[in-house]
């Protein structure tokens, strides 16, 4: 056995050969070598052989236009074979090549005998994807990132009806053995835990407790049957909760869920990372378990897990820790005076990888705040030490124009909308995606509302938010060919110019304009789709692009990260597989398509 | 001249007449690329255990006529010689005995160009099975891989020491380099490098 040919069998198609065709192929493929500039195929010849790449670089050009460019592991002349007709292009090598060409007749006989192998050829790139997606989905089916909630990891839960005396209530629950009481009440479930049970305890005769409905926690968060293992993980962190119920159709428990079993399940440290920052007394404890958020990211990552739901564990994280921070480093009498937000990509929950510090303050009016610069100072040092970068826009707390009172902030909100320079717009953006993390809330809720209300009164200023989309071209030019070459930055895109931005700002108008409250971009396009703005078909297609975006660029970023160089936004062509390019150019073609239809409804032809 | 008197020497000590086609003209179209696997790196007391060839036509490797042969053996490998190759004696069920080995061997070779990587001490391994069953050594033309590497290398950097391990040439060449080791795929791996040398257009300084 060639150990080259063992090589191929992870590769579509091949991977839909068995063995014999495996062997067939040993039989009759050679290895051909080719210097740069051989012609292979020459336009309006039926080719002799498949190809298969090992090595090296082929270009399929029309005349003096590129095509089409094929790398490592690609293959051509597929479809000219299957059909017998001539090629359309030319096939020459752009980089000296290695590969096995297949006979003709041997490769015709794959086809004939293996449907899928053939019709791998005529599949349009979004069943290519789908297969890639399938093959992936069964190869991860042992992953427990996919895996739902079933029977097999349940426990049996002790369920008693509402009036039953406590006292018996807690005999049964001694007698099964259990950790928690499941309480059955006309309407909808409670739970009794050992919390309610010291508390039952405490004040049994001063508030008169007898019935276990007195101490349940009621209503109960509970998870419906076969929701994924994941989303679980994320409800029961985001709500420090041990014990789940699940429920089934008709809503009835079928057993409890513990912690303990789920977390056995993930071999990550998502929780033990939550744990520490939730028990943290001092600021370093707090640092050295936030530095652990990136190593689990590269973890989940390598497993497959989609980008969103990185961002969403990771993000979940970052406002528990920045929660913690807020009380530890701001003194008790700033608590209820003042807000502490996230803007940006912080404040939607995209922010993955450290890449900026972006955050404010919202003071009461009327509040005095002592001390202020050396406790703001304070906390960004504290946040330069857990390895966020100070944000380039200086869009932070020790910035005085982030860190004001209500009424100041109203003054920029009115003057945002009624006269936006550039600037206006840009801070008008950042500040729409706030999310308030922690202290006085409400003061927040304040001007989001008093923006809303603005806005409804101001529909003409939207045209002019929403411009900003055209700021980009993007980087797929005629004939869907990339267009790279900045001046550094060969073979190179930049994913965020080119794609991302107009993507999230144009969500963004759109969310603005229907009043959305939402900052994620996920879900702002979720609740696009809820309200009848866009069908679920674009919407999908959108989450679709957005999720392959995010993904390419956590991928290279992470890359970048483990190389040492410093991340940034580039994507390096030259890594991405054929179908990986195929796939990224259907997104960026998605997202050409939002950026017209945004342009379209806020008529941006005729705002200039 | 030597050559030639060599060879018709040679010749005439040939016991077998089944294998006068080994003193054909040079085949000239097609080169053989081959490597031994043996008990270890003395040809006088060694053994060969298998052995893998490719030709190379063109521009091409054949490796739908490639063979690889195992050789059966009479005294146990020692447990050097596993750890470096490999092969357990399991490995060896498909094993034929030396004599049907080179022969077929011999069968497979004709009167082609023979190549390899540290040639001539597969040539050795080999002639001291065909000098007691026929009486000859191998009479075909050979070639060094990392003689041609030397030439091309030395052009561009006179008086530099060169570097001829099998995997630096491999990498300074940018070859796949395939994970098993095994004498078929070395044999690959050497025919890879033989065409690139023969065949590239110029060649690049990758490293020094």
């Amino acid at each position: 056995m060639i150990a080259l040919f063992d090589n191929l069998k992870t590769h579509l198609p091949f991977s839909f050969l068995d063995n014999e065709y495996l062997k067939l192929i040993e039989n009759n493929a050679q290895i051909a070598y080719y210097p740069k500039d051989t012609l292979l195929i020459d336009e309006n010849v039926i080719p002799s052989t498949f190809f298969v790449i090992i090595k090296g670089i082929v270009e399929a050009k029309n005349m003096e236009e590129l095509i089409d460019i094929y790398q490592n592991d690609d293959v051509f002349a597929g479809i000219e074979l299957i059909k017998n007709k001539p090629s359309k292009y030319r096939y020459s090598v752009y980089e000296e090549l290695i590969c096995y060409e297949i006979p003709r007749d041997v490769f015709l006989e794959l086809c004939q005998k293996n449907v899928e192998f053939k019709n791998y050829f005529f599949s349009s790139i979004v069943e290519r994807i789908t297969m890639l997606k399938e093959r992936k989905e069964s190869a991860k089916m042992a992953d427990m990132m996919l895996t739902r909630v079933d029977n097999s990891i349940l426990h049996t839960a002790c369920i008693v009806d509402h009036d039953m005396p406590i006292i018996d209530a807690i005999t049964k629950m001694e007698d099964n053995n259990s950790v928690v009481l499941i309480v059955k009440n006309a309407s909808g479930y409670g739970i009794v835990t050992d919390a309610n049970m010291r508390k039952y305890i405490l004040y049994r005769e001063e508030k008169n407790l007898t019935k276990i409905s007195q101490i349940q926690t009621y209503p109960i968060i509970s998870i419906p049957e076969g929701e994924l293992l994941f989303n679980v993980l994320l409800l029961m962190t985001g709500h420090s909760i041990k014990h789940l119920p699940v429920l089934n159709e008709k809503e009835e428990v079928i057993g409890l869920l513990e912690l303990i079993d789920l977390l056995s399940h993930f071999a990550n440290q998502s929780h033990i990372i939550h744990v520490q920052i939730e028990k943290a007394s001092d600021i370093s404890s707090v640092i050295a378990a936030s530095k652990r958020i990136d190593s689990m990211i590269n973890t989940l990552h390598l497993k497959g897990v989609k980008s969103r739901y990185i961002a969403k564990l990771v993000s979940e994280m970052h406002k528990k820790m920045y929660a913690k921070l807020f009380k530890l480093i701001f003194p008790k009498e700033w608590h209820d005076n003042c807000t502490l937000i996230l803007l940006g990509s912080e404040g939607r929950g995209e922010q993955i990888l450290k890449t900026d510090q972006d955050n404010g303050l919202i003071f009461k009016e009327g509040f005095e705040p002592k001390d202020q610069d050396r406790i703001t100072i304070k906390f960004t040092e504290t946040l330069d030490e857990i390895g966020f970068p100070r944000c380039k826009g200086n869009v932070m707390l020790i910035n005085p124009k982030w860190a004001k009172n209500t009424q100041a902030y109203k003054d920029d909100i009115r003057r945002w909308i009624s006269s936006p320079t550039n600037k206006d717009l840009i801070d008008m953006s950042i500040f729409f995606d706030t999310f308030a993390v922690a202290g006085n809330i409400a003061l927040f809720t304040e001007l989001r509302d008093f923006l809303m209300a603005q806005i409804r009164d101001h529909q003409i200023f939207l045209p002019h938010f929403a411009r900003a989309i055209e700021s980009f071209d993007s980087p797929l030019g005629l004939f869907s060919r990339f267009v790279t070459g900045d001046e550094g930055h060969k073979d190179e895109i930049d994913i965020k110019k080119g794609a991302l931005f107009a993507l999230i700002h144009g969500v963004r108008a759109l969310s603005l304009e229907h009043g959305i409250y939402k900052t994620n971009t996920t879900e702002r396009i979720k609740a696009l789709n809820d309200i009848g703005y866009m069908n679920k078909e674009d919407a999908s297609d959108l989450l679709e692009a957005l999720e392959v975006i995010n993904t390419m660029r956590l991928h290279s970023q992470l890359e970048k990260r483990e190389k040492g160089i410093t991340i940034d936004n580039y994507i390096s062509l030259k890594s991405l597989s054929k179908l990986e390019r195929d796939i990224f150019k259907e997104a960026l073609k998605t997202v050409e398509a939002f950026k017209k239809r945004v342009s379209y409804h806020f008529r941006l032809s005729m705002v200039s | 001249m030597f050559r030639a008197l060599k060879q018709k020497w040679n010749r005439k000590h040939l016991t077998d007449e089944r294998f006068s086609f080994l003193f054909d003209p040079v085949h000239e179209d097609e080169i053989i690329v081959f490597d031994c696997e043996t008990t270890g790196l003395n040809p006088k007391v060694d053994k060969i255990i298998s052995i893998g060839a490719v030709k190379i036509k063109g521009n091409k490797i054949l490796t739908n006529e490639a063979i690889h042969i195992f050789v059966k053996q009479e005294t146990q490998i020692s447990h050097e010689s596993i750890t470096i190759h490999q092969i357990r004696h399991c490995d060896l069920d498909g094993a034929i005995d030396s004599q049907e080995a080179i022969e077929k061997f011999l069968y497979y070779i004709g009167s082609r160009k023979l190549v390899g990587y540290y040639l001539e001490f597969d040539v050795a391994m080999i002639n001291k099975y065909t000098k007691k069953m026929f009486g000859i050594t191998l009479p075909n033309k050979q070639e060094e891989v990392s003689a041609i590497y030397y030439d091309k290398k030395i052009a561009t950097i006179p008086q530099g020491n060169i570097d001829l391990r099998f995997d630096t040439i491999l990498e300074d060449l940018e070859l796949p380099k395939l994970q098993t080791h095994d004498a078929l795929n070395d044999a690959v791996m050497t025919a890879m490098m033989y065409l690139k040398l023969t065949q590239m257009k110029s060649f690049k300084i990758i490293r020094r």
